[in-house]
């Protein structure tokens, strides 16, 4: 359930510590860290070890990284070569360097580019920490220093750099580091995380030529460089300025490792565990991050727990047979879903329409409990949802003949000879189908089709109240009303507001219903969709 | 305690020596047709006989040319005190006018307290240059002017450093003239000066801090370890992909990392470990990383481009993904929705991309991609997979 959750808090903690700019320096850096000293660093000497064995249990399956990490920060004080830390997503790079960082004790900056969104910003808020600015009322949320261009950078950093590796030396001339709080050492290290989105920056290639030369720019041993990257060297290379550094791999996790991180933090492990039996192979098979399993897992374990009076019983071979009965037909389902929509199980459907319909929208394949699936829209959202189905499928050119009334037997016709063509010549355009994906319409035509089906469902069943209501509505207040609706269906994704066409002018539409969902939203409203359908 | 410390120490020694480029090149730039000297001589020359002259110092990326530069510099500020300034450009930096010339002007003040006024005079000078920057500045070179100062007009050396060997052919005609023939080459290092380097930079010095005895040790192991056969394999195999300097150096820079400080020697195990760690193949990583579900995607999309289908996008390969599941039923066939996010997953790994920049209004089910492995690298990870369904194999086999 919630076993990836204290490093998690712990990281967002460490986060926010170092992005509010006091990390570096003497007395802030007490102030700051203290709470989390006292846990993993309350001893000076005699609680390296200790803390060391923290270090390596809050991070199941990571101990060979950390391990390496340490060896190559090195003992205090000797300067390092810029390295290069990357792995998947949630692998726990970012907090296992910040935790190793706290084990030891050293001073260092953190910027991210995830929240530095643009180089001026990661500049300045690495100046910022490095001056102990911070951001208030008072300065009108400025930055100490503007700083655009990397060459003012590197001066400005030079600078920054040198005032604040004298002070932590004058620091350690003053008493040796005897209370906790106090960093350790004289070098400095300047950690940039989520590396591989300055590729997607302005001027990105100049960006990280920089920022991988940054340490031959500087030329200072007092400072050690890391890069943390969601992906591998390799995506990095080109043919301008790629400097390589020393890379420290995080692998996925492997099941085992899984299990691990799962099981920590769990009230009743052994439960916990004979659940993970049943499903963390086949969960699996489909996806090994952390982050996903475990919400995946939490429901699935509150489900798993069901038919249990006590949770905190330690259950035995009989007991786990028939838990697994009775969750067995949960997992198949839950396997082929992204995301948990609670109101499904209980069927009178109170929540936000919006996430059971855009769960659905993807969930198309999962089966039977979805045909009951109650679609909390009214009759004309409906009606007009399948318009621009239609109107997203097939081409206009057939439009006429197939609404026109007596254009059912042409595209009969035109069914039939599609039918004759040659397989290869279908082929091909299938294929086009699924390359092109869903097709533009212009709002007009959607209205057209609208109107054409609605009418052509009065006269399918002239007895269904709806339709007389929405007929009242269709014809009077059509427009407004049908207007309304397509702005909160395009709210709710259903359909897209694309670029507007170049010749006319006019903004065109595109859905993005699937087959499926459109052919269970007809058969709710008794609509019969497959008439209407063009096959190639 | 005591041996670790005097590890310790000795390991911080020989790690501050990997991270100063000024140590290393020292002993390479002793005899008189290094490069060292050829380019002291160029500079020292132009100095003493206030002439105007060009060079290019030309190598692969961490070959040392910068820092051979820094020690020709060193040297000669120290010879000539008086008459040298130094001014340092970087490409990266400083690749545009107005930037470079206001960094000419900082450095030109901060040295010799020059007055701004001056700098219309020398605005002809730092013209030329200017004109030189851009056009090392779009190879992203580092550029490095050594202007000597005593008369603005006549005298500066302009040192050019670039790791593109047609960097002349860039410049302008003009300017490609000054440089004449005097280019110097930075080869990587021969054998017999690796084996110089790696003795300079791991023996611990007799006359330090460290104790006298612990040293002799040290060294008489390294000696060992450095005459053993299996360390010059472990080398050559290392330097066979790149034989610069600096590849070297973050070699060692592991190796180090990786002593032992109990014992308090290095050991061929710390070299072993450097090499496995530092020779990475991050595409094999990434497939290693897949899920079961990550890896059907993978062979579908080779399936598809094996049959030469070249364009394709996340619903064609949804449906090979079906058909294959049609001809082998498994219990690995999932919705779409779950493939769709292992197909992001792929994309994040840059294991997949978009095959063009455009149609970002479409949702990512139709945009087209394409595969960035190759068939061989992706066979390869498939068959190292720890539990990889043996149907994955036998797909992407035909």
């Amino acid at each position: 359930m919630g076993n990836e959750e204290s490093p998690q808090i712990t990281r967002r903690a460490t986060r926010l510590s170092s992005s509010t700019p006091v990390t570096s320096n003497e007395v802030e850096t007490e102030k700051i860290t203290k709470p989390y000293k006292l846990t993993v660093n309350d001893f000076v000497f005699g609680g390296e070890k200790l803390s060391f064995n923290d270090l390596l249990s809050s991070f199941p399956a990571r101990g060979n990284q950390i391990r390496e990490l340490l060896r190559l920060l090195g003992p205090v004080n000797s300067p390092m070569l810029p390295l290069f830390v990357y792995g998947d997503p949630s692998t726990g790079k970012t907090s296992t360097i910040l935790q190793i960082f706290r084990h030891l004790n050293r001073p260092f900056v953190y910027a991210s580019c995830l929240t530095c969104y643009s180089l001026q910003i990661l500049f300045e808020s690495v100046l910022d920490q490095l001056l102990l600015h911070n951001k208030n009322a008072a300065n009108g949320y400025s930055s100490a220093r503007r700083c655009v261009k990397p060459s003012d950078f590197v001066n400005f950093l030079r600078g920054d750099l040198t005032s604040v590796i004298e002070k932590l030396k004058s620091l350690k001339k003053v008493g040796p580091n005897k209370s906790a709080g106090k960093p350790s050492g004289n070098m400095l290290y300047l950690i940039f995380d989520n590396l591989e989105l300055i590729r997607e920056w302005d001027k990105s290639s100049t960006a990280l030529s920089f920022m991988f030369n940054l340490y031959d720019v500087l030329k200072m041993h007092e400072v050690g460089l890391i890069f943390i990257s969601n992906t591998s060297p390799d995506t990095y290379y080109s043919n301008m300025g790629y400097t390589e550094h020393v890379p420290v791999y995080f692998p996925e996790y492997t099941e085992d490792d899984l299990r691990q991180i799962l099981m920590r933090n769990q009230p009743n492990r052994k439960l916990y565990s004979s659940f993970l039996d049943v499903v963390l192979r086949p969960f699996c098979r489909t996806t090994r991050r952390v982050d996903e399993l475990s919400t995946a897992f939490s429901p699935l374990f509150r489900k798993y727990c069901e038919p249990l009076s006590d949770l905190a019983s330690v259950p035995n071979e009989e007991m786990k047979r028939r838990l697994f009965s009775h969750f067995r037909p949960h997992i198949a389902p839950s396997l082929n879903e992204i995301f948990w929509v609670p109101s499904k199980s209980s069927t009178e459907a109170e929540t936000n329409k919006d996430t059971t319909l855009k769960g659905s929208t993807r969930k198309s394949e999962v089966g039977d409990h979805f045909a009951q699936i109650d679609f909390h829209m009214s009759t004309s959202a409906k009606y007009l949802l399948i318009s621009a189905f239609l109107a997203s499928r097939n081409p206009a050119t057939l439009d006429a003949s197939l609404f026109d009334s007596t254009g059912g037997s042409d595209s009969r016709k035109r069914k039939r000879k599609a039918s004759e063509k040659s397989i290869e010549q279908k082929e091909v355009a299938e294929q086009e189908l699924l390359m092109k994906g869903p097709g533009t319409f212009p709002l007009e035509r959607l209205l057209a089709i609208f109107q054409c089906i609605t009418s052509a469902a009065d006269s399918f069943d002239e007895d269904e109240h709806e339709n007389d209501d929405l007929r009242a509505g269709g014809d009077g207040g059509l427009m407004s009303d049908v207007l309304l609706q397509l702005s909160s269906l395009c709210n709710a994704n259903f359909i897209i507001k694309g670029g507007s066409c170049p010749l006319e002018g006019s903004t065109r539409y595109r859905s993005t219903v699937s087959e499926d969902l459109a052919l269970k939203v007809a058969r709710s409203l008794k609509f019969p969709l497959p008439n209407y359908l063009y096959r190639r | 305690m005591g041996t670790e410390n005097l590890a310790e120490k000795a390991q911080i020694l020989i790690r501050s020596r990997l991270c100063s480029p000024n140590f290393i090149f020292k002993p390479l730039s002793d005899s008189s047709d290094s490069n060292y000297s050829k380019l002291k001589f160029i500079i020292s020359s132009s100095i003493t006989e206030a002439c105007n002259n060009s060079i290019l110092l030309l190598g692969p990326r961490g070959s040392g040319k910068v820092a051979v530069l820094e020690l020709v510099l060193s040297d000669l500020l120290e010879e000539y005190p008086d008459t040298i300034t130094v001014i340092r450009l970087n490409g990266l930096l400083h690749s545009e006018d107005n930037s470079a010339l206001k960094e000419i002007a900082r450095q030109l003040c901060m040295e010799h307290h020059l007055l701004f006024s001056k700098m219309a005079s020398f605005d002809d000078n730092s013209q030329f240059m200017i004109a030189m920057l851009r056009e090392c500045g779009l190879a992203h070179k580092t550029v490095i002017f050594a202007l000597d100062e005593f008369d603005l007009f006549a005298q500066a050396v302009v040192v050019g450093v670039s790791c593109r060997l047609d960097a002349d052919q860039l410049l302008e005609k003009r300017v490609r003239s000054r440089f004449s023939h005097r280019k110097l080459l930075f080869l990587p290092p021969s054998k017999e000066d690796v084996q110089r380097l790696l003795e300079h930079i791991l023996s611990l010095p007799m006359d330090s801090s460290l104790a006298c005895d612990y040293a002799a040790e040290f060294n008489e192991k390294l000696q060992s370890i450095l005459a053993d056969k299996r360390f010059k394999e472990i080398i050559s195999n290392y330097l066979n992909s790149n034989s610069t300097t600096n590849h070297l150096l973050r070699f060692l820079f592991i190796a180090i990392s990786n002593m032992d400080l109990k014992s308090g020697f290095l050991s061929l195990e710390n070299f072993k470990a450097a090499l496995s760690s530092i020779q990475r193949q991050p595409k094999q990583e990434c497939i290693k990383d897949c899920s079961i579900l990550e890896l059907y995607i993978l062979v579908c999309m080779k399936r598809l481009e094996v049959r030469e289908q070249n364009s394709y996008n996340f619903s064609s390969v949804m449906k090979e993904y079906k058909s294959v599941h049609d001809s082998f039923p498994t219990s690995d066939y999932y919705a779409q929705n779950v493939c769709l996010r292992a197909f992001e997953h792929l994309l994040q790994r840059e294991l997949i991309c978009f095959a063009d920049n455009r149609g970002h209004t479409q949702s990512i089910e139709f945009r087209q991609v394409k595969l960035v492995v190759s068939y061989a690298e992706l066979q390869e990870g498939l068959k190292s997979y720890r539990s990889c369904p043996a149907i994955l194999l036998k797909l992407i086999d035909r």
